[in-house]
C-alpha cells in the first residue's frame, strides 16, 4: 500500500498542500488583518465581502434561530410546551453557530492535525470543550447577574477578562505546539537530507527508553514529571515513524486534550450570555440555562463533525503520501508544523484584535 | 485525488469559521433626524436607536429602579452616559459624507435613555465639527464588523428637520445580500481605498438639494 505513488499523485499532494496552506493562510491572516482592513482603528471582527451564497445563508439562519430566542423565552413563561420550541432553537443555533475562531472550531481542528489525534478524540475534544463554554457562560450569568445582581458593565468587564485570557492561552498553546512540532519538523528535515531516514537506531533507543521510564515514573508521581517525559518522548519519536494508536491513547493523551479543552471552552459565547441575562429577567432562569446547553451541543456536533473531516483528511493525506517514507513523513511534519502555527496565529490575531475590537457588548 | 477533496473541504471550512464569526448579537432600530440651520446648512445629526429585547434586558441588568421593572430617565443616566462613550471608539456608527467629503461629528449631546415595552431606546445628537451645505449629503449608518444589526425604522426612519425646499431624501437599506453586494463591487471599484467591506449591510441616506 505505501511505496510507490506516482509523480501525478504527488504532484496533486503537493497542490493540495499548497492549497491547504493557502486557504489556512488566508483564513489566519483575514483574522489578522482584517480587524483592520484599512487602517481604521475601529474595526472589530471581520465583516466578510461574500455575504451571499452559503455564508449568507449561515448568516441569516444564525440570525433567525437567535431572533426567535427571545419570543421564545417570553412565550415560554405563561405557555410551558414553548420551551420545547425553546430548546430546539437553540440546538438548531448552536449547529450554525458553531463557526469562528473564538467558538474554537478552528483551533480545535488545527491542533488535531498538528497532534495526529484520532477522530474520536476530536469528537470527545468538540463535546468537551463546547460544554466548558456553556458552563462558563452559566457560571458568569449565575454569579454575577443572579447571586451578585451586577450591572451589565460589570459583567461585560468579567467577560473581556476572560476574553484576553481565552486568546492568550490559544496564543501560548500554539507556541508550544510550534515549539514541538518545530523542533520535529527540522528533526525530519535533517534526517530526509543525508538517508531518506527509515527507523534509526537512536530513535528505537530513546523512544523505548523513555517509554520504560515514563512507566516507572507514572506510578510515583503523576503530572508533571511524567508530562515532562512524555513530551521529550513525542519530539524523538516524532520524525521517523508514524503514530501508532497505542500512542494516542497513552497516558498523558487527557492531559494534552485538558488544555485544548481549557483553551478553547473558556471564552463563553456572548450569544449565550445574552440568552441567560434575558431569561433571567423573565424570571425564567433555568430555560436559559438549559437553552444554553442545547446550544452547546448543537455547537459541539458542528465543531466535531469539523474536527472529523480534518483529522480524515490528514489521514489520507498520510496514508498516500506514505508517511513511513522520507518524503512523505518531512511531508507530514510539514503539516502538522503548519497547523500549529495556525494555532499560533489564530492565538495571536485574536489578541490583537481584542484591543481594538469586541468591546461592543459592553455598549 | 481525496486527500486534495479533504484539504479543499478544511480550508474553506476554515474560511467559513472565519467568516460566520461576524453575525449580529444586538439589533438596533435606528430613525434618524438631519438637522438643518436657518441658512440651509446642515448642522448634525438626532438618532433615536431602540435596541432588541434581548440587549436592552441585558444593559438594564442589575440597575436599581424605584418601581420593579420600569426605568426613569434619571436612573438610566448612568447607562447613557457609559453608551455615549463607548460609541466614541465606532465613531458612533455614523459616516457623513458632504459631496464625497468626509464629515467628521463632535462628541455626542442631549443623550438618554428611554425604557419602554421593555426596549431601551437612546436618544443623542451629534453635531458636525464644520456646518455643511453640499449639493449631495450621504449619511451611512452601519457597524462595519456587522455585530451590531442597524435596520431603520419601517415608519418615519429619516426626517429632514428645517430642511430647504426642494431638498430630496433617499434612503436605501440593506435589503438582501445579493444586490448590495453587487453594488458593493462598484462601489469598491470607484471609491478605492475608501471602499468598506461592512458598507454592505449599511443603511444609506442621500440628501439631493438644488
Amino acid at each position: 500500500m505505501k511505496s510507490h505513488r506516482s509523480p501525478l499523485l504527488r504532484g496533486f499532494l503537493a497542490c493540495a498542500a499548497v492549497l491547504l496552506v493557502i486557504g489556512v493562510a488566508d483564513a489566519a491572516l483575514h483574522d489578522v488583518l482584517a480587524q483592520n482592513p484599512f487602517g481604521a482603528p475601529k474595526s472589530a471582527q471581520p465583516a466578510e465581502p461574500e455575504a451571499g451564497g452559503l455564508i449568507g445563508w449561515l448568516l441569516a439562519k444564525q440570525s433567525e434561530f437567535y431572533r426567535q430566542m427571545s419570543s421564545t423565552i417570553r412565550a415560554a413563561k405563561s405557555d410551558g410546551s414553548a420551551v420545547w420550541t425553546l430548546l430546539f432553537i437553540s440546538f438548531a443555533y448552536g449547529i450554525f453557530h458553531a463557526a469562528g475562531p473564538g467558538h474554537g472550531k478552528a483551533v480545535i481542528a488545527s491542533y488535531l492535525v498538528a497532534n495526529r489525534e484520532t477522530a474520536r478524540r476530536g469528537i470527545a475534544l468538540s463535546f468537551a470543550s463546547a460544554l466548558m463554554q456553556s458552563m462558563v457562560a452559566i457560571l458568569i450569568v449565575g454569579i454575577s447577574a443572579w447571586i451578585l445582581n451586577a450591572t451589565a458593565r460589570t459583567m461585560c468587564k468579567a467577560e473581556g477578562a476572560i476574553e484576553i485570557a481565552s486568546y492568550g492561552l490559544i496564543a501560548l498553546f500554539g507556541l508550544r505546539l510550534v515549539w514541538v512540532k518545530g523542533l520535529t519538523f527540522i528533526r525530519a528535515l535533517q534526517a530526509a537530507q543525508p538517508v531518506p531516514a527509515m527507523a534509526g537506531v537512536p530513535h528505537d533507543h530513546h523512544a523505548h527508553s523513555h517509554h520504560q521510564d515514563t512507566h516507572d515514573h507514572q506510578h510515583h508521581d503523576h503530572g508533571h514529571a511524567h508530562h515532562g517525559h512524555d513530551h521529550v518522548h513525542d519530539e524523538h519519536c516524532g520524525h521517523s515513524h508514524g503514530p501508532t494508536p497505542s500512542e494516542l491513547a497513552g497516558p498523558g493523551g487527557w492531559q494534552r486534550g485538558f488544555a485544548a479543552i481549557l483553551t478553547v471552552g473558556i471564552r463563553p459565547c456572548s450569544g449565550a450570555i445574552l440568552v441567560l441575562v434575558f431569561a433571567l429577567a423573565q424570571g425564567l432562569f433555568w430555560a436559559g440555562i438549559a437553552a444554553t446547553l442545547l446550544m452547546g451541543l448543537g455547537t459541539a456536533i458542528t465543531v466535531a463533525a469539523i474536527a472529523v473531516v480534518a483529522v480524515s483528511a490528514k489521514d489520507v493525506a498520510a496514508r498516500l503520501s506514505g508517511a513511513r517514507d522520507g518524503g512523505g513523513a518531512l511531508f507530514m511534519r510539514g503539516l502538522e508544523f503548519g497547523a500549529a502555527a495556525l494555532v499560533l496565529l489564530f492565538g495571536a490575531g485574536l489578541l490583537l484584535g481584542y484591543i481594538a475590537a469586541e468591546r461592543t457588548t459592553c455598549f | 485525488m481525496r486527500a486534495l477533496f479533504g484539504y479543499l473541504l478544511v480550508a474553506a471550512m476554515m474560511l467559513v469559521s472565519g467568516a460566520a464569526s461576524a453575525h449580529p448579537h444586538v439589533w438596533i432600530t435606528a430613525s434618524s433626524e438631519l438637522l438643518y440651520a436657518e441658512d440651509g446648512s446642515i448642522t448634525g445629526v438626532r438618532h433615536a436607536w431602540t435596541f432588541d429585547d434581548m440587549f436592552s434586558a441585558y444593559a438594564v441588568q442589575g440597575l436599581e429602579s424605584k418601581t420593579k421593572g420600569a426605568y426613569t430617565r434619571e436612573e438610566l443616566v448612568p447607562l447613557a452616559q457609559t453608551n455615549v462613550e463607548s460609541l466614541k471608539e465606532y465613531a458612533y456608527f455614523t459616516f457623513a459624507k458632504a459631496d464625497g467629503k468626509k464629515e467628521r461629528f463632535q462628541e455626542p449631546v442631549d443623550y438618554f435613555l428611554d425604557y419602554k415595552d421593555a426596549v431601551l431606546t437612546l436618544h443623542f445628537t451629534l453635531a458636525l465639527k464644520n456646518p455643511v451645505k453640499p449639493k449631495q449629503l450621504v449619511l451611512e449608518v452601519f457597524d462595519r464588523s456587522f455585530f451590531i444589526d442597524f435596520q431603520m425604522a419601517k415608519d418615519n426612519p429619516v426626517k429632514l428637520v428645517g430642511a430647504p425646499s426642494g431638498c430630496q431624501m433617499k434612503l436605501e437599506r440593506p435589503s438582501d445580500g445579493t444586490a448590495t453586494a453587487q453594488k458593493l463591487n462598484e462601489q469598491t471599484f470607484t471609491d478605492g481605498p475608501n471602499a468598506n467591506f461592512g458598507m454592505m449591510f449599511a443603511n444609506k441616506i442621500t440628501v439631493d438639494c438644488p
